[in-house]
């Protein structure tokens, strides 16, 4: 909004409206806020007295302490908590790096390069992003275990395939990203041709035209793919918990659910401090990533939310 | 295709900077494009179909076959998945819970939501604050959440039962309740959805034609008046949107009835995504959960074209009048 537009918003604005957003915006916040706010303070608990204590709506710990803090770079009450905690920021670089590139380039392909039936291909990926992903995911399990030559197999049977592995977490990084390909194309359309041009006279191979040229005046729309991507596989329980089984591969999502009902079974008491300390672990990073980029998510949400 | 040899050439050509224009000129205004569009997206293609395109479209196949265990043989049955699917009353119940469920979290997120960005675009200090706030619960982990949401609702040592109990009242078992489990899978969803339907809110209010605004004061109308005549007709396709990309993700809700009810008591709070879950992966009927995906994909697909015909032929209806009462900008 601009300056004369608030001004002028102002003027026109009376007072009792100004009042209920005062009020109504900032207690919702509280309350919106509250489960962290819980969860911070249950993370101050050692697992002994959590067990032991009537657990109110705001628990103050007796004897405060960091070691749930620190367990999650260091191990100290449970070694694998780093582990899990180095796996999903691995994870979650490993894919955020290929998204940022397949979406630049094939933005750059579908906005600038002309061939036959680039039209209809992208609107063929764009399609696909309708089908809901879940129908993919048992047949996903299948191709993994079946994958040929790998852990095992002949062709196909014989072994785990790919299942339990590292390739689990690979394999899926070059696919294109669409959404990310279709934002980059909207915004490199909107990036005069003749930029492209200038640089190509003034003798820019083609590479150079990309990262050097056209890349940084992509930025905000590369920002807001990046950290959507990276926020989806941080927070991502499916990929860990469904393909992968060996402790050593879990990440802090999966860490948790295993932990869960749905992991342990319905009834099986859970193990709160020890979920607590992963759902901090998890928690934290992304809520810094959300404050250190908010401007690009306000931004980018506009952009693909209200699209005309 | 034997575009390598081409590719390789191209490659080298890129990072050098001679200026040629003979041959290369004459050649890139015929070829380089397709080169170029083949050397880049092959290989991610390649790999999207393989983590994506061709596991969803084995699904889709899935459900013409019975294939219940991995081991099994899957054996055709051509369309006995579907007619069992409407036979069943625990997956129409499913599916109809996902309709209905789906409707009401977005309904609820929506509203609330609107109510907070009418807020949010006022002229208010720290409204840039307030939004952060309300938007942090969309980036949380559903995983990590949830489990505080189960500390809360714990039987024996949950937040509500002591303070229930301290107040002199009968804890209550919220997990043999279809009630409460339903209740508690809507807040939660309301409790993540909220900040960012504001987030979507607040950019369609921005987009409204700001000089509407100003025409409607000199014709005296009041807050009010310019909310139902200004701001209310002015969102309608961007309000459309909304609600139809709202309404596709919450019909696939099933992460928080995965970690808040596992679908208890009795399968009571079941969706149908939900139910895809538990028939492929705990009683591995792979037919089944095909079937059943191959539906789910068919209602999205459903709602995502009528909305598509509806929006292009309403477009011209809805956004182009608006224009004209406003002065020129």
């Amino acid at each position: 909004m601009s300056a004369s537009q608030s001004a002028s918003a102002r003027r026109a604005r009376f007072k009792p409206a100004h009042l209920l957003g005062h009020a109504v915006l900032p207690l919702v916040g509280l309350v919106l806020m509250y489960p962290l706010v819980f969860m911070v303070m249950a993370g101050f608990f050692t697992k002994q007295e959590f067990m032991a204590t009537v657990i109110h709506a705001f628990p103050i710990p007796k004897e405060p302490t960091l070691r749930n803090f620190r367990a999650l770079f260091e191990g100290t009450t449970d070694a694998a908590v780093a582990e899990y905690f180095r796996n999903s920021l691995l994870r979650t670089v490993y894919t955020t790096f290929w998204a940022i590139l397949t979406s630049f380039l094939g933005g750059y392909v579908f906005a600038r390069l002309r061939f036959k039936g680039r039209d209809q291909l992208f609107l063929l990926l764009l399609a696909t992003q309708m089908i809901p992903m879940t129908i993919a995911i048992i047949p996903t399990y299948l191709e993994f275990a079946r994958f040929p030559f790998m852990g095992g197999n002949d062709i196909f049977t014989g072994g785990k395939g790919i299942l339990d592995t590292w390739w689990v977490y690979l394999i899926g990084g070059p696919a294109i990203n669409i959404m990310g390909t279709f934002l980059v194309k909207q915004s490199l359309e909107k990036v005069p041709i003749e930029l492209d041009e200038a640089a190509k006279v003034d003798g820019a191979g083609t590479l150079r035209l990309l990262f050097q040229i056209l890349f940084p005046l992509q930025l905000p729309i590369m920002a807001f793919i990046s950290i959507t991507t990276a926020l989806n596989v941080w927070n991502d329980f499916v990929t860990p918990f469904f393909y992968t089984n060996s402790d050593h591969l879990q990440t802090l999502p999966s860490a948790i659910t295993r932990l869960s009902s749905v992991g342990a079974g319905p009834g099986a008491s859970a193990n709160y401090p020890l979920i607590i300390t992963l759902s901090l672990g998890i928690t934290i990073p992304a809520l810094l990533i959300f404050f250190f980029f908010q401007k690009y998510i306000v931004q980018g949400l506009a952009n693909t939310g209200i699209k005309g | 295709m034997s575009h390598d040899g081409n590719g390789v050439a191209l490659a080298q050509e890129a990072p050098g900077t001679p200026r040629s224009p003979g041959f290369w000129k004459r050649f890139s205004t015929m070829h380089r494009d397709a080169l170029l569009a083949t050397v880049i997206l092959l290989p991610m293609i390649a790999f999207w179909l393989l983590v994506s395109g061709f596991p969803t479209l084995f699904g889709f196949v899935l459900g013409f076959f019975r294939w219940i265990g991995i081991a099994d043989q899957p054996k055709f049955i051509g369309l006995d998945n579907f007619v069992h699917f409407f036979k069943d009353p625990t997956y129409t119940n499913a599916l109809w819970r996902s309709i209905w469920l789906g409707g009401l979290v977005t309904c609820i997120t929506l509203l609330s939501g609107f109510g907070a960005a009418l807020l949010m675009n006022l002229p208010l200090w720290g409204k840039g604050f307030y939004r952060s706030i309300w938007y942090i619960p969309a980036v949380t982990s559903t995983v990590a959440t949830t489990q505080i949401f189960n500390i809360f609702l714990d039987t024996n040592n949950g937040v509500i039962n002591n303070i229930l109990k301290s107040l002199g009242k009968e804890p209550i078992v919220w997990q043999y309740s279809v009630g409460w489990g339903i209740f508690w899978i809507v807040v939660y969803s309301a409790w993540k959805g909220v900040g960012a339907a504001a987030l979507l809110w607040l950019a369609g209010l921005q987009s409204v034609d700001q000089s509407l605004y100003e025409a409607a004061s000199m014709d005296g109308a009041g807050s009010l008046g310019k909310l139902r005549h200004v701001t209310i007709p002015g969102l309608k396709p961007i309000a459309t949107y909304i609600f139809i990309t709202s309404l596709i993700s919450a019909i696939q809700i099933y992460e928080q009835v995965l970690f808040i009810t596992n679908g208890g008591p009795y399968g009571k709070t079941e969706v149908l995504v939900f139910r895809i879950y538990r028939d492929g992966f705990w009683d591995f009927n792979l037919g089944m959960a095909g079937a059943s995906s191959l539906i789910m994909a068919i209602i999205v697909i459903v709602i995502t074209v009528f909305y598509y015909s509806w929006s292009t032929s309403s477009d011209r209806k809805t956004t182009i009048p608006l224009k004209k009462p406003g002065r020129g900008v």
